[in-house]
C-alpha cells in the first residue's frame, strides 16, 4: 500500500467510529495534560528555588566560622563550635584538593559620619585579591584595592542610599549620601575599648571611596570593605589610642579571623572539599549544604508530580490498546477480505499502528493546546495554592514566580511522548491483527 | 478450446487432514486434478464435502497436510504469507457468496481495494476501477455504499472488485448463494462473459447443480474425494439448453 492510501484508510477506520475514537482521544488528551502540568510545576518550582539561592550568596563559596554551626543532614542547627581561624589554617586549606581561592576575613562594627548624620555599619576586612577571586560586584565609581593602592574603601550604594540618619531627630529618617559631595568620617566604636585620655580619638577621614552597585546578594550589600592590609595598619593606629591593657586586647583581634571564605573550582566538589576541611577539625559552611536537602525535597515532590503525570498517561496508553483491541475485533472479517485481497502482512501491521499513532498524536496535540491554558490558568489563579506547595520544599520567596513554566522543547517532546505511547500500546493489538487468518474472509455468516 | 490447453492449476495428491480430538477428519483426501488456462472450472458439491476447503487450498488460504498444488507453475503451498500475498496481487481474483465489500466504501473505492494492495498510481486505478464498474453494468452505483445496493448490485461490484486487476485466476465462492434465480443468472452470465473476453480461468464452487452449466468442465466432489470430472460439450446458449444438460449430468450423487 502507499502511504497516502494507508493514512486515507487509517483516518477512515478512525472516523467511522467517532465516539470511541473520541473517548480514546480524551483519555490521551488528559494523560497530556497532567503530564506537561506536573512537569512545568516542576520547572517553575526548580526555577524559583535557583533564583532564591541564588540571592543568597555563591553557590561554590565555603566558610569557615570562629563560631562554626552544627548543621545535621536535614539542615537542621544543633549547636555552634568555636574554632580559632588564623594564617595556619589559611595556608592547610590552600592546601585542599579544588580549593580555587581562600580569602581570610575579619568582620566588625564602626561608625561612619557625615555631618549631622551617622550610621552603624559592619566591617569586612579581606585581601584585595578576593575581591576579584570572589566575584564581588561591579563598582559605580572608585577602584577596588589594589596591592598598590590599597586605600580604596568600597561602600555599597545600598548603604550609602538607605543608612545614614541624624540621630537627633525625631523620626529618624534615613538620608542618601553622597561620597563625591559629603565628607565621610570614619571611627570605630566608641563602647568596646577604652580610650588612653591623653590621646586623641581615632578618625578616618574617607577620601578614597569606591562605590559598588546594588546586589541580588544581600551580603554584599550590608558591608562596607576595606582591604586587609590597609585594615590592619588603621586599626593599630587606633589600637595605639587606647589604654594601656585595652591596647593588648584589640591587637590579640587581629590574629585570629572572623571566617575564612574558600571558592571552590566547581559546584559539584563542593561538598567534598568541606568534606575534606571537616576531616582537619573544622566545621565549615555553605549554601550547599542547605541546598543539599532542600534539592533533595524538591526532587523528590518533582517525582511525585512527574509519576501522577505518567500514571494518567499510563492509563490512557491501556485505553488506546484496549480501543485497538476492540476495534480488530470488529474487523476481523474486514482484515481477512484484505488480505484475501492481496494486502500485504506488514501493510496490516502498519495501519493498525498508524491508527493507534494518531490516537497518540491527535490527543497529544490537542493536550498541548490545553495545557497552555492550564498552566496561564495556574500562574494567573493558582497562587495560594502553590505558595504553600512551594513552601513545603524550601521556597519561601515565591514572590512573582511563575508557578507553571512550559519551555520551548516540552510540548515537542510531550506529542512525541504520546505518539510513542499510541505505537507502543498499538503494538500487540497490531501484531494480532496480522495474525487474523485470511480465511475470515471465507466464513459466509454474517 | 486447444488440443494441447495450458496447465494453469495443478492438483497433486492433495491432502487436508483437520483433527477433531482423537478423530482425524479427511476433508480434502487425495485428490489430484489439472485446471487449464481459460476454462470455466466448477465443483461440485454437497455441504461437508470438502470443495470450499478445496477451493481455500487452492487460493492458498488454508495451508495442505500433503500433496502439491502449483499454479501459474509456482508452488502455492510453500509459499509464505508476503510471497502469496503478491501472488494474490498478480494472478488471483476472488468473489464470495455473501460479497465481502467493504461497508464503510463506496463502490468505486471497493473495486480500486486490490490495486490499492498493488500500488497501483491513484488516477490508473480510478479509471480501471470506473471501466470495470461500467462493465458490470453500475455506472450510476459507483458513489453507493453497498447497503445501499441490492444483493445483485453488491455482488457486481464484488464481480468489478474481482477482475478488476486482470487477475489470471478468478475464484469464486457459492458467488449466487445469496441470489434469486434471475440474478443468478445475470451474475453467472456476467462472470463468464468477462472471463471469456480476457481468457480468464475461473474456478467456481458450488452446491447448485443447476449452475454446473456455465461450466466448461464440472469436478464433482463427494466425502472430500473427485467422484466425477465430467466435460460438458461446446455450447452456444446455456440458458436455452439448461434442462436438458443438468438432466444428464447431475444424477442423484450430490444430493445430501
Amino acid at each position: 500500500m502507499r502511504i497516502s492510501d494507508l493514512i486515507k484508510m487509517g483516518l477512515r477506520n478512525l472516523s467511522r467510529r467517532k465516539a470511541r475514537t473520541g473517548l480514546t482521544v480524551l483519555g490521551v488528551i488528559i494523560g497530556t495534560i497532567s503530564i506537561v502540568i506536573m512537569v512545568s510545576i516542576g520547572i517553575g518550582m526548580n526555577n524559583s528555588f535557583d533564583k532564591q539561592f541564588m540571592e543568597n550568596g555563591a553557590m561554590t563559596v565555603i566558610r569557615i566560622e570562629q563560631y562554626g554551626s552544627i548543621i545535621d543532614d536535614e539542615g537542621n542547627w544543633l549547636g555552634s563550635k568555636e574554632q580559632v581561624l588564623d594564617d595556619n589554617l589559611v595556608d592547610m586549606v590552600r592546601q585542599v584538593d579544588h580549593v580555587k581561592a581562600v580569602a581570610p576575613v575579619l568582620d566588625t562594627s564602626a561608625m561612619l559620619y557625615s555631618g549631622k548624620y551617622e550610621t552603624y555599619i559592619s566591617l569586612r576586612a579581606i585581601g584585595h585579591e578576593a575581591f576579584a577571586e570572589f566575584g564581588y560586584p561591579e563598582l559605580i565609581s572608585g577602584a577596588y584595592p589594589t596591592a598598590e593602592n590599597n586605600r580604596s574603601v568600597v561602600i555599597p550604594s545600598y548603604v550609602l542610599e538607605n543608612y545614614f540618619y541624624n540621630p537627633n531627630s525625631r523620626n529618624y529618617e534615613t538620608v542618601a549620601i553622597d561620597p563625591k559631595e559629603d565628607e565621610l568620617i570614619f571611627k570605630f566604636n566608641e563602647w568596646r575599648y577604652v580610650r588612653n585620655e591623653r590621646k586623641k580619638e581615632f578618625k578616618l577621614d574617607l577620601t578614597n571611596v569606591a562605590i559598588m552597585e546594588e546586589s541580588d546578594n544581600w551580603e554584599h550589600n550590608s558591608y562596607v570593605y576595606f582591604d586587609m592590609d590597609y585594615y590592619k595598619e588603621i586599626y593599630t593606629q587606633y589600637a595605639n589610642t587606647l589604654k594601656l591593657e585595652d591596647r593588648k586586647k584589640a591587637m590579640a583581634e587581629l590574629d585570629t579571623y572572623s571566617y575564612i571564605m574558600i571558592n571552590v573550582d566547581n559546584i559539584k566538589n563542593v561538598t567534598q572539599v568541606q568534606e575534606d576541611i571537616e576531616a582537619l577539625g573544622y566545621v565549615t559552611y555553605s549554601e550547599m549544604q542547605y541546598l543539599e536537602p532542600l534539592k533533595q525535597t524538591s526532587d523528590m515532590l518533582q517525582m511525585v508530580l512527574g509519576a501522577i503525570g505518567a500514571l494518567a498517561m499510563m492509563v490512557s496508553a491501556i485505553n488506546i490498546a484496549n480501543t485497538m483491541v476492540m476495534s480488530i475485533y470488529e474487523r476481523t472479517k474486514e482484515i481477512g477480505i484484505m488480505k484475501v485481497l492481496g494486502c500485504l502482512v506488514k501493510d496490516v501491521k502498519k495501519l493498525f499502528l498508524f491508527e493507534a499513532a494518531m490516537i497518540g498524536l491527535l490527543g497529544g496535540i490537542v493536550g498541548i493546546a490545553l495545557s497552555y491554558l492550564a498552566s496561564f490558568a495556574i500562574n494567573k489563579y493558582g497562587g495560594p495554592l502553590f505558595q504553600t506547595l512551594m513552601q513545603s520544599s524550601g521556597v519561601y520567596d515565591v514572590g512573582d514566580a511563575k508557578f507553571s513554566v512550559i519551555p520551548f522543547w516540552l510540548p515537542f517532546l510531550a506529542s512525541g511522548f504520546a505518539m510513542l505511547i499510541g505505537v507502543l500500546a498499538g503494538y500487540f493489538p497490531a501484531r494480532r491483527a496480522t495474525k487474523i487468518s485470511a480465511i475470515e474472509a471465507m466464513k459466509t455468516d454474517s | 478450446m486447444g488440443v494441447e490447453p495450458k496447465k494453469i492449476i495443478e492438483v497433486k495428491n492433495v491432502r487436508k487432514i483437520y483433527r477433531m480430538g482423537n478423530e482425524k477428519i479427511y476433508a480434502v483426501d487425495d485428490i489430484s486434478f489439472d485446471i487449464y488456462e481459460g476454462e470455466f472450472c466448477c465443483l461440485l458439491g454437497s455441504s461437508g464435502s470438502g470443495k470450499s476447503t478445496l477451493l481455500n487450498l487452492m487460493a492458498g488460504i488454508e495451508k495442505l497436510t500433503s500433496g502439491q498444488i502449483i499454479m501459474k507453475g509456482q508452488p502455492i503451498h510453500k509459499m509464505n504469507e508476503t510471497r502469496l500475498a503478491r501472488f494474490r496481487q498478480k494472478y488471483l481474483g476472488f468473489v464470495f457468496q455473501s460479497y465481502n465489500l467493504i461497508g464503510t466504501m463506496t463502490a468505486l473505492e471497493n473495486v480500486e481495494l486490490p490495486l490499492v494492495f498493488k500500488r497501483t498510481p491513484k488516477k490508473k486505478r480510478k479509471t480501471m476501477a470506473k471501466e470495470m464498474l461500467v462493465k458490470v453494468g453500475l455506472k450510476n452505483r459507483l458513489q453507493h455504499k453497498p447497503k445501499e445496493m441490492s444483493g445483485g448490485q453488491q455482488q457486481r461490484v464484488g464481480i468489478a472488485r474481482a477482475f478488476v486487476a486482470k487477475p489470471s485466476i478468478v475464484f469464486a465462492d457459492e458467488p449466487t448463494g445469496n441470489l434469486d434465480t434471475k440474478t443468478t443468472m445475470e451474475v453467472m452470465n456476467l462472470i463468464r462473459e468477462i472471463a471469456r473476453d480476457n481468457h480468464q480461468t475461473i474456478v467456481m464452487v458450488t452446491h447448485d447443480q443447476s449452475l454446473a452449466e456455465y461450466a466448461d468442465r464440472v469436478i464433482r466432489i463427494l466425502d472430500g474425494k473427485v467422484q466425477s470430472i465430467e466435460t460438458i460439450k461446446e455450447e452456444t446458449n446455456v440458458e436455452e439448453e439448461n434442462n436438458g444438460v443438468v438432466g444428464d449430468t447431475a444424477d442423484s450423487n450430490c444430493v445430501n
